[in-house]
């Protein structure tokens, strides 16, 4: 995942336009002092409305009880780094992470690997019907609520309250994958496959390493989007699971809120931890995860 | 193409390897799928061992009983009320947002990366963020309102719980729709503004006669995504207010609730009543999603 191109990123969906020239960007640029004072203060006050909460809850993450008691809304005085080990050990998140990073990697690699077994070949005309099942692969983004079928589903196949069988429906689900994968193909010549084929390379490894190289960009947003998805499940976890060691990270937080009522500093240092692994990848990934889930959503 | 040399058609392993992906699709996404209607003519129950016995449509008599019919309608009411303002709200402060963010500011893409924010964190970490804030004892919501000589509950005030989350998921959800809103600004040909400049026109009819006509797909797109998106949606409301809160009941949640318990039905409440639910449920995303759109598509020729 280190080296990500930026291939999929829709014209002008970037977030971080660099080497962008003025003239495309002079739609309604302030031209004058007033306007700009007001656009700014507007921008501001937009960045307040976001950036606020999350400040908040790193001050309260910071204070000790007693602090919170007596200021509850004021800026931390004497920041309490423990808060977060206390949270992290009381909360037992150690383990809950850990399976909530195998949940989401293995659902999502293997939703974007089954996501590329049956959209190439529909893409292709490689099987019989490729109309219909693309018609197939759009309504699957129309699904109804199916909370009670899976639950009997995972009851009936001795898969109730596995990792294997939340992996095996979270990876199921696999949404808009297989549409863009079949979209980004068209744009990929035919001749390609002409060319693998006479070189006597073999379906398997055309399918397995041979395109994958030439489609980096979709699968890795296919990728994402079902990652960002299994990551912030929080019902099909609580529906599937009853042992407390088999909960992801979503479930044990949410948990937490329920033991620690009234401990807020506590519960939102619990936050924070929760919350750092995805501040911290959005930093790297910003602009990639962006035009992910952009692309995803109008796709669909 | 049919005459053509179809390349790998003919080999098995491309048909098997489709087989597989497609089984466990099938399996584990499409069966359930066709399963809700099937099973929401059953007494199916939350425990494997006992018999399930076909119901026909008692579990649709039911729905619409005068027992349940109030808290039916009340659901059914709640979904509305929250689909149409989360989509409404949602839609237009994103396209303010969007031409505010679309003009040459310093620190605008900050600004964007801010707002889509939301999308990565996810309703558990939202949920817990916001309950922090209109925490009712102490929040600073409670001082704001404290200020006025007020106080509130806040999630847990039934005349006020509804618009909370409403605001958060307007909140959390607003940055796809920026982003959307934005390539769909950059898409407009600058030529059109010179043209329109060149004949006097002013920055009002270049709005009107310009952006907005040239913007209707990217508003049909958003308001679809957001109503489709709203009418189902429940995790944030199930995180911030819990399944069983009356004031924000919306049909998704009572899928939920009746399917896995809580206190009005517990163990005994068959997941076929569940089922039937988010059959009706169904019937209703689709109508509704399929009158906006012709509506939408109608619009967007006529501007």
């Amino acid at each position: 995942m280190s080296t990500m191109p930026v291939a999929a990123v829709p014209a002008g969906a970037s977030t971080a336009p660099s080497g962008r020239g003025p003239a495309a960007e002079s739609v309604g640029a302030p031209r004058n002092h007033g306007l700009a004072v007001a656009s700014y203060a507007l921008m501001a006050l937009v960045i307040v409305i976001y950036l606020y909460p999350l400040l908040f809850l790193v001050n309260t993450a910071l204070k000790s009880n007693n602090e919170f008691l007596v200021n509850p809304t004021g800026v931390v005085q004497s920041p309490q780094f423990g808060n977060f080990a206390a949270a992290w050990q009381q909360g037992n998140f150690a383990s809950y992470m850990l399976n909530s990073v195998l949940y989401t990697f293995v659902a999502a690699a293997l939703g974007t690997v089954m996501s590329l077994m049956i959209a190439v070949p529909v893409a292709r005309g490689y099987v019989k019907h490729p109309k219909v099942w693309m018609g197939l692969f759009a309504s699957m983004l129309f699904l109804p609520n199916t909370l009670v079928t899976v639950f009997q589903l995972a009851l009936r196949l001795n898969l109730y309250d596995t990792p294997l069988g939340y992996i095996l429906i979270m990876a199921s689900g696999v949404g808009v994958g297989p549409l863009l994968i079949a979209g980004y193909l068209n744009s990929i010549p035919r001749e390609i496959d002409e060319a693998a084929a006479m070189d006597g390379c073999g379906y398997l490894r055309y399918l397995f390493t041979f395109l994958p190289k030439l489609m980096m960009p979709v699968l890795s947003t296919a990728f994402i989007l079902q990652a960002i998805g299994v990551w912030n499940d929080i019902i099909l976890a609580t529906i599937l699971f009853s042992s407390q060691e088999h909960w992801p990270v979503t479930l044990g937080l949410f948990n937490f809120k329920g033991t620690y009522t009234s401990e807020w500093s506590l519960l939102s240092a619990a936050t924070m931890i929760v919350a750092a692994p995805l501040l911290l990848v959005y930093l790297f990934l910003q602009r990639y995860l962006v035009a992910s889930v952009v692309g995803g959503a109008v796709k669909g | 193409m049919s005459n053509s040399y179809i390349v790998f058609g003919r080999r098995w392993t491309a048909q098997l390897t489709f087989a597989i992906g497609m089984a466990l699709i099938v399996v584990f996404s499409l069966i359930p799928a066709v399963g809700i209607v099937v099973i929401s003519f059953t007494d199916i129950r939350s425990l494997p061992f006992l018999p399930v016995r076909w119901v026909g449509l008692d579990n649709y008599r039911t729905f619409f009983s005068s027992a349940q019919l109030a808290y039916n309608v009340a659901a059914l009411q709640n979904t509305f009320v929250f689909a149409f303002a989360v989509t409404i709200f949602q839609n237009v402060i994103a396209l303010l947002i969007a031409v505010l963010l679309n003009q040459r500011l310093k620190g605008r893409n900050f600004a964007r990366a801010v707002v889509f924010l939301p999308t990565i964190l996810g309703v558990t970490v939202i949920g817990l963020i916001f309950s922090l804030i209109f925490n009712p004892s102490a929040g600073p919501a409670a001082q704001l309102w404290g200020m006025f000589g007020a106080s509130s509950a806040f999630f847990g005030d039934p005349s006020l719980a509804m618009t909370l989350v409403i605001l958060v998921q307007v909140w959390s959800g607003i940055g796809v729709a920026v982003v959307i809103y934005l390539a769909g600004l950059q898409a407009i040909p600058q030529e059109l503004y010179e043209v329109a400049d060149i004949d006097g026109a002013t920055g009002g009819q270049k709005l009107r006669h310009v952006t907005i006509p040239l913007l209707a797909p990217s508003v049909t797109a958003n308001t679809l995504l957001c109503i489709i998106g709203a009418l189902q949606s429940y995790q944030l409301i199930y995180v911030l207010t819990g399944p069983i809160n009356p004031a924000t009941q919306v049909l998704s949640l009572a899928i939920f609730t009746q399917g896995f318990g809580g206190p009005q039905g517990g163990a005994v409440q068959s997941q076929g009543y569940a089922a039937a639910i988010a059959v009706v449920q169904f019937i209703i995303v689709a109508i509704i999603s399929l009158a906006t759109l012709a509506y939408l598509r109608r619009r967007e020729t006529a501007l």
